[in-house]
């Protein structure tokens, strides 16, 4: 079962490659009202106690199979279902410290259902700790920032 | 034949009744407007604390002995698997509609025209359209759903679809014949139900002759007379990005007598309300009228609650729910 918050604190934990913590990984849980074409998300942003990761730093794990952001872009066969998060693995050498960190992700989509709009950005935006909620209304509908306090244990 | 060749060859009404023996068919499916919800007004709990099956049994509390109650889920939202859920899924989800007495009535389903850029160019184009299209519409009937809340690509934010719509509906009307499920394009506030998008899609229905393989939901967010979306808008005075764009106008969109002129198209009807209060009675939308006008024309066919009241977020869907259902059976003559 999945926790009501966009950002789950299951899946919160360091990832090691070949005895090597390479980074972090936060499982995110999309509050928007269905699933989506993978070609649809318009990006991962993550901020984390003060430190804004590049896009290109974070690979996304969905159906058991990881992408890059750019290549979900091409992706317009494979869903994104609902009931399943997206595992965000975010490269940082040495990877996070024990303890309590302060963690927020943006994440937003394009919707077929609202007219074009040539001016909206073609990428989620930076994460944001107190920017536009994915809680909520907003979250139901397409995204935006959630921030947690999370504790890291491993 | 093979438990999965009858599985596969049920489709809506005919083989539900069929494997429900204690039901006579006439009192499964009666004649007129009957009562349904939309698996999308639990939106907010579905996947977090509520399974697919525990919407189904909270719908089940909300029937009539003797009556099924109709249900739209939705095709991306609610199918484990999609595009291509697995045989067990489907047995398990016929099971549950035989269980629960629940009738698939609508498939909401979507073509995703930005599913590669935000557009107006580039858009989807009508060969890869039509391909998504077909494989929703085989879905929905392997599911057993008659109707599907097909929501075109927009052109504008008029409701006005992408210039390819024809071509793709029209690619499709042979196989929703063949698979006995009706396409229908939703009208939706800010859309009136009279005006320059009904007579694009008049003009289709009767140059191509396709009813009832291609037809119209009416939402009857076009009835509403006031407050806004969701707690936003006009009204409820949240200081919100959404208050602009979801601020109520200060006459609704379409006059509930504006259904009149369309219901040999319309196939399905989103019961939308925002506002149900603990009298029962709806705050926003004139029920009674709207519900009078498809009795007295005996519109057959089924009213899917849609939820969207400022508490969808914080639980109230369920209650809100019940109080619009008890509502409708007043208004239906079952209470």
């Amino acid at each position: 079962m999945l926790e009501m918050p966009a950002v789950q604190q299951r899946g919160f934990r360091n990832v090691y490659r070949n005895g090597q913590c390479i980074g972090f990984q936060i499982a995110y849980r999309s509050t928007y009202y269905r699933g989506i074409w993978l070609s649809l998300s318009k990006g991962f942003s993550v901020l984390v106690d003060g430190e804004q990761f590049p896009r290109e730093a974070i690979t996304v794990t969905i159906g058991g199979k990881t992408y890059t952001q750019d290549e979900m872009t091409r992706i317009g066969n494979v869903q994104w279902q609902k009931t399943e998060p997206a595992i965000l693995t975010i490269a940082k050498p040495g990877g996070l410290k024990l303890g309590v960190h302060q963690v927020t992700v943006n994440w937003s989509h394009r919707t077929s259902y609202m007219g074009p709009d040539p001016s909206a950005p073609k990428q989620t935006g930076p994460a944001e700790v107190d920017g536009p909620g994915a809680s909520g209304i907003a979250g139901a509908f397409g995204g935006g920032n959630c921030t947690r306090e999370l504790v890291l244990v491993r | 034949m093979t438990r999965k060749e009858f599985l596969q060859t049920v489709s809506g009404v005919a083989g539900l009744a069929a494997a429900m023996p204690n039901m006579a068919f006439a009192d499964a499916v009666k004649k007129g407007p009957k009562r349904g919800v939309s698996v999308y007004s639990y939106g907010n709990e579905f996947g977090v604390s509520a399974t697919l099956e525990d919407c189904l049994a909270e719908i089940s509390d909300l029937g009539t002995p003797g009556q099924l109650m109709g249900v739209e889920i939705l095709a991306n939202g609610h199918v484990e698997g999609y595009p291509n859920p697995s045989d067990a899924w489907v047995e398990k989800w016929h099971e549950m509609c035989r269980r629960y007495e629940i009738l698939p009535v609508e498939l909401g389903h979507w073509i995703d025209s930005k599913l590669y850029v935000e557009g107006p160019e580039g858009l989807l184009d009508t060969q890869e359209s039509v391909a998504k299209l077909v494989d929703d519409i085989k879905l929905g009937h392997r599911l057993g759903f008659t109707r599907g809340r097909t929501k075109l690509g927009m052109l504008d934010n008029d409701g006005m679809p992408t210039r390819n719509w024809r071509e793709i509906v029209k690619a499709a009307l042979p196989v929703a014949e063949k698979n006995n499920f009706r396409m229908l394009t939703e009208f939706h506030f800010p859309t009136p139900l009279k005006g320059r998008v009904m007579d694009e899609y008049l003009d289709f229905i009767t140059k191509e002759k396709c009813t009832p393989w291609f037809g119209i939901n009416v939402d009857f967010s076009v009835f509403q007379t006031k407050g806004g979306f969701m707690g936003m808008g006009k009204g409820h005075g949240r200081p919100d990005a959404g208050a602009r764009r979801w601020a109520m106008p200060a006459m609704p969109v379409s006059q509930p007598e504006d259904i009149i002129p369309i219901l040999p198209y319309v196939h399905c009807c989103h019961a939308k309300f925002n506002d149900v209060n603990r009298d029962c009675e709806d705050q926003t939308i004139p029920y009674p009228q709207v519900v009078k006008i498809l009795v007295d024309h005996e519109w057959d066919g089924y009213l899917l609650s849609e939820y969207e009241g400022a508490d969808k977020v914080t639980g109230g869907a369920w209650p809100a729910v019940r109080r619009q259902h008890v509502l409708l059976k007043r208004l239906l003559g079952e209470a």
